[in-house]
């Protein structure tokens, strides 16, 4: 067989592997609970905080990760391996534990003056958008940095030679080049935002109609025993994810071809 | 190189017997528990493994989730919840042999706030004083969460439950968060059992509720799980959690290990477990 024949059926393989999956839920599938469960104000409601908070973490996420991703990019300082190395926090620590260590800060003295004086965190929806960007910073960063690594330094300099100052050449040349990269970052941080479940789950709670994202209203139907509950929620959790991914991926080709 | 690979191999090796071990972990028995009896339930464990060389593997976490666990899994010798509630769900749903059933220990409902007692916090009503931070846990998932709003319901005055409700900043996922909420200071009080305070002496303090308050007296069930494979040795570390010898244990840990033990701690005497069906406003549809 050839490699190229070798590679696609590892990639059929990848793609069967989920498909079972998810396939697999539709045999506690009950066609009348789906609807009902759908429309359920609960169910809308966690769609609905789970879709803003996500957005609210990424958008965050990307917007810090813009200049540290150009600081471990092009400048060399002190400290910058000790950066690029703990942006991997997250990916080491569960998230459970990501959680506890928000929810231990704030019982702190400075985490408690934080919430007294300023903004509540511990349960409460502040707290979940707190969690998600947490978790989704590093691979924000990390993949940014990726994209600003891709665009040939000369660019910029050639750019200062012409009289543009260093912002101006960040803003004119560096930026628009990593456009794509720096889309690419948001929509992952986003979909990791969407999934976190371990973080938000600690420093949030579960409480209906106030911290309820997706991930943890199927947590909670599956804590209540409620297995086909908990199939309707999962299968309403994948829709939206992958659906809103394939879309953005079918409107950034069309970007692309125009 | 050639020693790193040597190393490598070697590292495998010694790991091979740790592997065989797991694959023998087929044998030891499964448990399904609740987290409410976590503490005494590995210390009974661990004394049962002792005395017969009987293993026992425990999985906790909420009553309805590790029973979600138990019956995806159709597998697993004892489910072990932390109330009756969910050994009714279990019963209902075929998970369990039924006429196994006993109980095990016997839990108080009571205030629990943090050590020293920082905003004086000294009966139900004071929780619904502007200010408060309460947390209770998620009465669709976990007992003691249940029994929270049975006595929320039955004791406020509608403005009482607006304020309490106003207060109430979070549900919490099992028995054992509840207690956590507590640790962590992350609220001013819980409504849990009276054991939370000792689980965790140096940060939890334990407010009694009035003997009126108290409506039922809660208990920990236990019973076969219908797809034991290993029967007789299920009840045999059933029959260990109900001896003198495991009895015990959970009085150490300050548990009730009878009604009349549960009733001379109230100071009256209370109806033992039976269902309580959450109402509508606390289960949003």
């Amino acid at each position: 067989m050839s490699l190229r024949r070798v590679s696609i059926l590892f990639a059929f393989s990848t793609f069967a592997l989920f498909a079972v999956l998810v396939l697999s839920l539709f045999y506690f599938y009950r066609g009348g609970l789906f609807m009902e469960t759908l429309l359920a104000e609960r169910t809308l409601f966690s769609i609905r905080l789970s879709v803003f908070s996500a957005t609210v973490a990424a958008l965050l996420a990307t917007a810090l990760a813009v200049p540290s991703a150009y600081a471990l990019s092009r400048c060399d300082f002190p400290g910058k391996d000790a950066i690029d190395t703990i942006l991997e926090l997250p990916l080491i620590v569960s998230p459970a534990a990501l959680g506890a260590m928000l929810l231990i800060f704030f019982s702190n003295p400075l985490g408690n003056w934080i919430q007294t004086r300023g903004m509540q965190f511990v349960f409460d929806s502040n707290g979940i958008i707190l969690a998600q960007f947490v978790t989704t910073l590093g691979v924000a960063t990390r993949l940014t940095k990726a994209a600003m690594d891709e665009i040939p330094r000369r660019y910029e300099d050639v750019a200062r030679t012409l009289g543009a100052s260093p912002a101006a050449a960040f803003f004119n040349i560096t930026l628009p080049l990593c456009r794509r990269g720096l889309i690419a970052a948001f929509i992952l941080s986003w979909a990791k935002a969407m999934g976190e479940f371990g973080a938000t789950i600690t420093l949030a709670g579960t409480m209906a109609m106030k911290t309820e994202t997706l991930p943890v209203a199927i947590f909670m139907k599956l804590s209540t025993a409620d297995i086909d509950g908990t199939v309707v929620l999962i299968l309403i959790m994948t829709a939206i994810g992958v659906g809103t991914l394939y879309a953005v991926r079918l409107i950034g080709q069309k970007g692309m071809h125009a | 190189m050639r020693y790193g690979l040597v190393l490598l191999t070697a590292l495998f090796l010694s790991a091979l017997p740790g592997f065989c071990a797991n694959a023998h972990a087929g044998e030891d028995l499964l448990v399904f528990a609740g987290a409410a009896s976590q503490p005494p339930t590995e210390e009974a464990a661990a004394a049962f493994e002792k005395k017969t060389g009987l293993g026992v593997d425990l999985i906790f976490g909420g009553s309805g989730f590790v029973l979600s666990q138990m019956m995806l899994a159709q597998r697993g010798d004892i489910y072990f919840p932390g109330s009756s509630d969910f050994m009714e769900i279990a019963r209902k749903k075929g998970a369990i042999v039924a006429e196994t059933e006993q109980k095990v220990a016997y839990l108080v409902q009571a205030i629990n706030v943090q050590k020293g007692n920082p905003k004086g916090i000294h009966n139900l009503r004071d929780l619904t004083k502007p200010g408060i931070r309460v947390a209770i846990a998620n009465p669709e998932g976990v007992c003691v969460g249940l029994y929270a709003v049975e006595t929320i319901e039955k004791e406020f005055s509608p403005a009482e439950k607006a304020a309490f409700k106003k207060n109430l900043v979070n549900y919490t996922e099992s028995c054992e968060k509840t207690a956590t909420a507590i640790s962590l200071k992350a609220v001013d009080a819980v409504l849990g059992w009276s054991v939370f305070q000792h689980w965790d002496p140096a940060r939890i303090e334990t407010i009694p509720l009035k003997k009126s308050e108290i409506l039922r007296i809660g208990y920990i069930p236990v019973a076969l799980a219908s797809y034991s494979k290993n029967q007789a040795r299920a009840r045999q570390f059933i029959a260990f959690l109900l001896s003198e010898e495991g009895k015990a244990i959970y009085r150490k840990y300050h548990y009730f290990m009878s009604p009349e033990e549960a009733s001379a701690w109230i100071g009256a005497k209370k109806p033992v477990g039976g269902e309580y069906a959450l109402p509508a406003e606390w289960r949003p549809k």
